[in-house]
């Protein structure tokens, strides 16, 4: 961000009213301590892991049965990951099994989203297409192996590949959709909704806030073009808003869905 | 004749002249518009159905982010291609 103002400041808002950076990388790579090796990306990340460790670190410390403030919104939080996703979605019989993983994703994801809209922070870890990606190969790898851990290597990929209930003209045909389905277009879907989702409201927040500062900075040279400003500003702000809950709404979703696939694969179809 | 063979041609010209820019962009732009109907389908069938049965107002809520999910997909693959062209 600082470059980028910095570039900002350096052009001439009367000659050219909207600076733009570089490269879109500007927007993104920050070099931020020891150089180029570690960025602030990297920083965020570990940033995120710590905060999630710590805030369930301190709510449970001392649980009591009648739990303090701080226990309280602890027990909420992981509540609702319990219920809602982990029972709800994958079910009684294994979701307990799962509750841990799901937890883990929903916190770190959600931490990490709303360094998005936290002041002095101002930038989502997860618009960095490395960490979706890693976080999604992690849910396959989870419910490749569930599915192969419940119906046996043959059966999870043979139900794949030759689906049961399908009339037999078309089980191959709806078999090469499910087996690319399953194997290719749900991590990456999974990486892409999340990387895209804060990649895009970063560079709209980006364009939006800095477009508003440069155009207010132009008013005191008398160029009432910069009156542009204001509607930059309050479209901004309301971007701004907006991308909270985009932030934890991600965060479930990516959730929401990793509970879905691991669903389908331990729940044995009826033949 | 040979006044609409030269308006032709002015129109030819004027197609293959002056349009500059990405093809990506426009490529975007199409892209949204099914996913953006797809989204108002499902939200909107789902508060039909939280109206009609609040009963069943969470696991109604559930469905309805599944479903935003996967449609959203698309337009957001559309969004990646504007990095990778």
């Amino acid at each position: 961000m600082e470059r980028l103002i910095l570039a900002a400041s350096e052009c001439d808002p009367e000659e050219q009213i909207i600076c733009t950076p570089d490269s879109v990388n500007d927007l993104f790579e920050l070099p931020f301590f020891f150089g180029d090796s570690l960025n602030r990306t990297m920083w965020l990340t570990l940033f995120a892991g710590l905060l999630v460790v710590a805030f369930f670190y301190f709510a449970f410390r001392r649980k009591s049965l009648v739990p303090s403030k701080f226990q309280a919104l602890g027990e909420m939080a992981m509540g609702f990951v319990r219920d809602e996703i982990a029972i709800g979605i994958v079910g009684r019989e294994h979701g307990l099994k799962y509750f841990p993983y799901l937890a883990s994703i929903f916190f770190f994801i959600l931490i990490g989203n709303l360094f998005e809209v936290v002041p002095f922070i101002l930038f989502p870890v997860t618009s960095r297409i490395g960490l979706p990606i890693f976080l999604a190969l992690i849910t396959w790898f989870i419910f490749l192996i569930a599915g192969i851990r419940a119906q046996g290597f043959g059966g999870y990929f043979g139900h794949l590949v030759w689906p049961p209930g399908v009339p037999t003209a078309l089980k191959p045909l709806v078999g090469a959709i499910e087996l690319v389905s399953v194997i290719l277009v749900r991590p990456f879907s999974l990486a892409v909704r999340l990387f895209a989702n804060l990649a895009a409201g970063h560079v709209m927040l980006s364009l939006l806030l800095l477009s508003a500062w440069v155009f207010l900075a132009a008013l005191p040279t008398g160029n009432l073009a910069g009156l542009w400003g204001l509607l930059w500003a309050g479209l901004g702000l309301f971007i701004y808003l907006f991308e909270i809950l985009v932030a934890i709404l991600q965060a479930y979703i990516f959730t929401l869905l990793s509970a879905v696939y691991i669903q389908t694969s331990v729940e044995v179809e009826a033949h | 004749m040979d006044a609409l063979i030269m308006a032709v041609d002015e129109v030819a010209t004027g197609l293959s002249g002056d349009i500059s820019g990405s093809l990506a962009l426009i490529g975007y732009g199409l892209a949204a518009i099914g996913p953006g109907i797809g989204i108002g389908l499902v939200a909107g069938n789902a508060v039909q159905a939280m109206a009609r049965q609040p009963e069943a107002a969470g696991m109604v809520r559930t469905t309805m982010f599944l479903g935003i999910a996967f449609t959203e997909a698309l337009a957001l693959i559309g969004f990646v291609l504007f990095f990778i062209a």
